[in-house]
């Protein structure tokens, strides 16, 4: 960097979205931990009137937390480390720079607009994609200026071969791009319909079971393309850089992500088992979600093997500790849902509260723990400034792994109790229980898991203040660290 | 072999696409003519269940309600014959839901009556002691949007071929003229019903929410 | 022959093409390093040399500056 004063890289856009990852987050654990607790004490439904009851505010939860606090922690990742890995600066062109930034402005307004609509009850209402269709238009664009920053830095690179990251980055760009299209096919009814009724309403271009199959086609592959594919990105780029090990196998890492492309978007009928979409799917999502295992474990065991002969980093960096953590979960994650994929298992499964249980043993110890590790890296980096406090850092990794821990074992149990309460007869064949008594039984688990939520949030509490002191009052550094990254004690 | 692809990054992203688009094509593609068609006798929704399946979007029900009846002996004892894919060909959007928090009601039109969904949806543990489900008394007061259902009707008619008669069609006129059948059917549902406040709306011919939502369950069958 | 046998032999086909690409993948990839054509580990060091002056593990040929000149 001495050589070269002049130009160094360029955090803006990166800090931009720093900003947002941690608001969002916040956010939108809040609500989830306030939804945690309707289920356990619903009295707890009627803070905020007709705006405040689990059914308007679950959505939220899922929209804030997947597009608020992921996406924005998939495009801070990406205009830091994009930049470092083909080895130019945002600075160099004045044209990306602004696309960077217009696609940040964009995407703040689209939050604002989609949380004011999911308030109002405004709602497309298919899961994970229900934004309505004036919202879907902004959302588009928002991407598409993704992708010049992106295609632009790649013309622009000094270094021949793209690393890993950027091939999962790229496949995240035109998973999503792909997916959300399709899925969101709509026509709006107000100009079908020569301009009666509301300018919002929209109805879907697929009807029943289409509509459920590429909802699912959506639904199951959003989590590929937003929680797993830009996660791996992260964690290829900031574990061998916080460790200062390169990656154990730029072959296996190959190998994995070519799996992983091919495999995961067959899995997507796995949503669907038992239900009346035809036979073959559902055993074809059945089996690659089994085949799945390989390419996700392949990218975890690479991870968890760029630590050998190095893992007494484990104890001194609590950094390395998070991303270690979060590739163990993406392999207890990615272990556990082909286990439910399977018809049987699916049988019981399905429906109950194990899915949200798998759901977030992935969100919170992979997706949430890895953007977290990912913003402690750059922080030193973007802001010049030591990170504010270790003995922070510690207290919130404990925290927030007991917090997973709660949430996955208790909704563990909630799923299978409540899975097997539906299916139970008495000796003549007849219905054991009536479902008010399989939801009663589940007030413990639901508390422990509401205590679960508080926890985490606790947890994330302490990240956004130990960020939010280490942008403004920690010590300044003379120089870029190289790979460890410097934290007070 | 593929040493080249990571330094191209055009072909690089062209080879992700076709590997992703690949499995869309073979699931998706060749079901979708058969899966579309309807049951036997099954008829559209009309304007006052649209409206009410619009309810049922907007709070949400979706989140801890499913309407798939899958084919198991103790969901078929519990909630009745189990979900065909033909029932569901004028479903825009699916509404299958992925969680039961409380039971399906795809068929809950078989076992539950206007006045048992009044009481629930104002108070839902003065009929199941117990129950979590939170109340929604803001549906007795709110009014449903049924312009806008017409105007889904309208556009599913003309886009989708849905089965509606010649009288749908896109402008203000054809509306005002379907409109009082709409509160015709509304009024049915609101004379089984004890609510004043609801009363006095379909008087002054507004339908509120509860009595769309309650149309629409009654037709889940 | 209907969909469904069609569906039932391009299923089993498929497998056993695929269980050869990946299998020859790998052999490629192993043998093409032993053998000295070429070195894939050395990748791995984007991320760890990743200063804006560092030198590229391989440098685009096109110089930095021209690129720029072009777009203006």
């Amino acid at each position: 960097m001495q050589s070269n004063a002049a130009l160094e890289y360029d955090y803006t856009v990166a800090k931009l979205f720093t900003y947002t990852a941690i608001i969002f987050g916040l956010v939108g654990m809040l609500i989830g931990t306030l939804i945690a607790a309707q289920l356990a004490f619903p009295e707890l439904n009627y803070l905020f009137g007709e705006y405040g009851t689990f059914s308007r505010l679950r959505p939220l939860h899922t929209n804030v937390v997947i597009y608020g606090f992921t996406v924005s922690g998939v495009f801070a990742t990406f205009y830091y480390s994009a930049q470092r890995v083909m080895k130019v600066s945002m600075a160099e062109s004045s044209f990306i720079m602004m696309v960077g930034k217009l696609q940040f402005i964009l995407y703040v307004i689209l939050a604002a607009w989609m949380v004011v609509t999911l308030f109002m009850g405004v709602t497309a209402s298919k899961e994970y994609a229900q934004m309505e269709w004036p919202l879907d238009v902004l959302t588009v664009l928002v991407w598409v200026l993704w992708g010049v920053a992106m295609f632009g830095l790649i013309g622009m690179r000094r270094e021949k071969a793209l690393y890993i990251s950027m091939w999962y980055f790229i496949a995240c760009f035109l998973g999503v791009a792909m997916l959300y299209l399709f899925n969101n096919m709509e026509v709006p009814t107000y100009f079908a319909a020569g301009g009666l009724g509301s300018m919002m309403h929209s109805v879907s271009m697929y009807a029943g079971t289409n509509d459920a199959l590429v909802q699912w086609w959506w639904g199951h592959n959003a989590v590929a393309f937003v929680f797993t594919v830009p996660i791996v990105a992260m964690v290829y780029y900031f574990l061998p850089k916080e460790s200062g090990q390169a990656v154990y196998s730029y072959k296996l890492s190959l190998l994995s992500f070519w799996g992983l492309m091919f495999v995961y978007l067959w899995a997507g009928s796995h949503h669907l088992i038992w239900s009346t979409v035809p036979d073959w799917m559902q055993t074809m999502g059945s089996v690659f979600s089994v085949v799945l295992i390989l390419p996700s474990w392949g990218s975890a065991i690479n991870m968890l093997l760029t630590m050998k002969g190095e893992w007494n980093q484990l104890t001194e960096n609590p950094l390395i500790k998070f991303m270690v953590l979060a590739s163990t979960f993406y392999m207890l994650s990615t272990l556990e849902g082909p286990i439910q994929a399977i018809k049987s298992v699916n049988a019981i499964a399905h429906f109950t509260d194990w899915i949200p249980g798998h759901v977030h043993d992935g969100v919170l110890g992979w997706v949430a723990f890895m953007i977290m590790a990912a913003l402690f890296h750059m922080a030193p980096r973007m802001f010049k400034r030591e990170i504010y406090s270790k003995k922070m850092l510690e207290a919130q990794f404990w925290v927030q792994t007991t917090a997973v821990v709660l949430y996955f074992t208790s909704m563990w149990i909630a799923g299978i109790t409540q899975g097997m309460m539906w299916r139970a007869v008495d000796e003549y064949g007849n219905l054991m229980y009536s479902f008010i008594d399989t939801v009663t039984v589940l007030h413990p688990y639901y508390t422990i898991r509401a205590v679960a939520g508080v926890l985490f949030v606790a947890g994330f509490i302490l990240f956004a203040y130990n960020m939010f002191m280490t942008m403004t009052a920690s010590k300044k550094l003379e120089e870029e660290p190289q790979f460890r990254s410097p934290m007070a004690a | 072999m593929f040493h080249w692809l990571e330094k191209n990054p055009f072909f690089f992203s062209v080879g992700v696409f076709i590997v992703i688009a690949f499995a869309g094509l073979i699931e998706i593609v060749p079901n979708f003519a058969e899966a579309s068609r309807p049951v036997a006798g099954l008829k559209p929704y009309s304007v006052l269940e649209l409206a009410g399946k619009e309810v049922y979007k907007k709070d949400n029900c979706l989140s801890c309600h499913s309407q798939l009846i899958r084919p198991f002996k103790s969901e078929t004892d519990r909630y009745g014959q189990y979900s065909l894919s033909g029932e569901y060909a004028y479903d825009r959007p699916f509404l299958w839901g992925s969680k039961r928090t409380g039971p399906d009601l795809h068929r809950v039109g078989n076992y539950r009556t206007t006045d048992w969904h009044e009481n629930h949806m104002w108070e839902p543990t003065q009929v199941v002691p117990g129950s979590i489900m939170p109340a929604y008394k803001h549906q007795f007061t709110n009014i449903a949007d049924i312009e806008t259902a017409y105007a889904e009707a309208v556009t599913v008619k003309n886009v989708f071929g849905t089965p509606y008669g010649d009288e749908f069609q896109p402008s203000r006129e054809a509306w005002e003229a379907h409109k009082p059948k709409v509160l015709a059917e509304a009024k049915a549902i609101a004379a089984d019903m004890k609510d004043p406040g609801v009363k006095a709306a379909i008087e002054a011919d507004e339908v509120p929410e509860i009595v769309a939502l309650i149309a629409y369950m009654n037709r889940l069958k | 022959m209907d969909i469904r046998e069609l569906q039932g032999y391009a299923s089993f086909f498929m497998t056993i093409f695929l269980v050869i690409m990946l299998y020859g993948y790998i052999i490629h990839l192993y043998r093409s390093e032993k053998k000295g054509e070429r070195d894939y580990e050395k990748y791995g060091n984007i991320a760890i040399d990743d200063e804006l002056d560092s030198n590229p593990v391989e440098k685009k040929p096109e110089a930095q500056s021209e690129k720029k000149e072009q777009k203006k």
